[in-house]
């Protein structure tokens, strides 16, 4: 938890990037992932509709950029946003999702089967790095809904309520991760069907500072999956 | 093909890339090697030929026709700019990174790193004094990311915030600065790649300002090509100019500028796929379909078959 703090910390103060700027970057590598996994033309239920869930912090924020990219990509997103921070970067970015029309969910379904009937795909975007257990309770009763929900969960870089270092055998149990900049010591107790890594913005010498041996990313690509060691 | 014990799953048309974790150290050192192209084995050489007319399938196929695309004014390219950052709420910041990271996708489909081999694969970028000189900076950057050499000229920058963390930001990725222009074309010629031109935008009204117009001049003669972010720098936003620039590639950035219309150049693509569906219309803009996932789309006249 304290790398990923002092990294993220480190890309805004001595290589100058501005939040707006990973943010842009990061939320936008969600959706190329996304799209990847679960493919526009095979997300049949109601015209693409998925559902993208936002925290009250940073995690909340790439929630809202990938959803926004996933509409320019022809998805129909609708978002779930009951704690936004009262910052200039969350209301702009809240703006620029009614902007493309976007719908939000004034309440959260209280069924899990009225989630999986209308959503091709839930992305679970509240909770991320920074995240200290246990869940508030104005989240608990979606964190519950959402572990009975069957359609595919997508994870923006952590699995929400998921302690970062050590997992949660009995929390969400997403089927897409999406790590950005590098993976959490979580994701080793990853066991969903696609591990991706996202946020292709590391200047050479702070990943060569923190040792991170990123894999290469294929061409232009801003994402690369990633496999276990003892995968083929 | 098999480095260092992992695996490479290649498909041609979404070209999924899957490593493995152990290779994450492998491939950490690999990705710091340059591919010698003398050492070429025949493999990679079959390996290259058929990724070559791969690539070129797959442009093809995501080229689209012009059709009733709307090639903006300059009234109409400030208008909707200004839209963008007022009514819809985007930052400069947001806006600037997601058009300077197409621009380095476009230029990288044009001119892909493998056949870029003067100097380990060395490229010049050139930014002016304004938003364009911005796309610029975060094009080079995209550019080093992938795996280009970029050197960045950037003779008037303004002191604002803005661009002051943009270098900042190019500097933390170690890329060197020219101080001064080079007064012979050849010596560009010989050294780069290419040259991206980030100079002007749709802003500019001419005369280019005195201490721009040796490095125009130079470019002219330049022979390695030119990339042009939005506008060929130096042009009539929308009459163009015959005795200007003369780019090989065009990105047009949003929707194309009404002096694209006299583009000839090998290459037109448009990027800054973030336009709302709302203002597109208000607009007219007609703006073609990006393929898939995709922030680039070429675009070509509608008399090609």
């Amino acid at each position: 938890q304290v790398e990923a703090q002092n990294i993220d910390q480190e890309l805004f103060t001595e290589y100058a990037f501005s939040v707006e700027q990973l943010m842009e970057l990061a939320g936008y590598s969600c959706a190329v992932a996304i799209a990847k996994c679960y493919p526009l033309e095979e997300m049949t239920k109601d015209n693409h509709a998925v559902l993208v869930c936002c925290g009250p912090g940073n995690n909340g924020g790439d929630g809202l950029v990938c959803a926004r990219h996933l509409k320019m990509f022809g998805y129909k997103p609708t978002v779930f946003y009951p704690k936004r921070p009262s910052q200039a970067l969350f209301d702009n970015l809240w703006k620029q999702c009614e902007g493309m029309d976007m719908p939000l969910l004034s309440f959260f379904p209280s069924e899990a089967h009225l989630i999986t009937d209308s959503y091709n795909f839930v992305v679970d975007a509240l909770f991320g790095f920074s995240f200290k257990g246990p869940v508030r309770p104005e989240f608990e009763p979606v964190m519950e809904t959402l572990k009975k929900v069957e359609s595919p969960i997508c994870s923006i870089d952590v699995p929400s309520g998921w302690d970062v270092e050590n997992g949660d055998e009995n929390g969400l149990k997403p089927d897409l991760l999406i790590s950005l900049t590098a993976p959490k010591l979580c994701a080793k107790h990853f066991t969903g069907k696609h591990h991706y890594l996202g946020g292709r913005f590391v200047p050479k010498t702070l990943e060569q500072k923190y040792q991170l041996n990123l894999p290469a990313y294929p061409g232009t690509d801003c994402v690369v999956e990633l496999k276990p060691n003892d995968d083929a | 093909m098999k480095i260092g014990g992992c695996c490479w799953l290649i498909k041609q048309e979404l070209s999924l890339m899957v490593v493995t974790a152990r290779s994450l150290r492998v491939l950490g050192l690999a990705a710091q090697r340059e591919i010698n192209p003398i050492k070429t084995s025949y493999r990679s050489v079959i390996h290259n030929r058929v990724s070559q007319s791969a690539r070129f399938e797959q442009r093809r196929k995501m080229s689209v026709k012009i059709g009733n695309l709307k090639f903006l004014n300059q009234v109409e390219a400030q208008n909707i700019d200004q839209e963008l950052f007022t009514e819809y709420a985007f930052s400069v910041e947001q806006l600037m990174e997601l058009a300077g990271y197409s621009c380095a996708v476009a230029i990288a489909k044009c001119y892909p790193l493998e056949e870029m081999t003067k100097d380990n694969h060395a490229v010049l970028v050139c930014c002016g004094p304004g938003n364009n000189g911005g796309d610029g900076l975060v094009c080079a950057r995209h550019l080093k990311m992938f795996g280009y050499k970029p050197t960045v000229f950037y003779p008037k920058r303004p002191s604002q915030a803005l661009f002051d963390n943009l270098w900042k930001q190019c500097e933390g990725m170690d890329m060197p600065l020219l101080s001064f222009f080079p007064s012979e074309a050849h010596l560009i010629t010989d050294s780069y790649n290419f040259v991206v031109d980030a100079l002007f935008g749709f802003s500019f009204k001419g005369p280019v300002r005195p201490e721009f117009e040796p490095v125009m001049e130079t470019l002219k003669k330049v022979e390695s090509p030119i990339c042009s972010i939005d506008v060929p720098s130096g042009w009539d936003v929308e009459n163009g100019d015959e005795n200007g620039l003369k780019p090989d590639l065009l990105i047009s950035l949003t929707a194309p500028k009404l002096c694209a219309k006299h583009f000839t150049g090998k290459h037109h693509y448009l990027g800054g796929r973030f336009v709302p569906k709302t203002l597109e219309q208000k607009y007219q803009l007609n703006l073609p379909a990006y393929p898939g996932t995709d922030c680039v789309v070429e675009l070509k006249p509608n008399d090609d078959a």
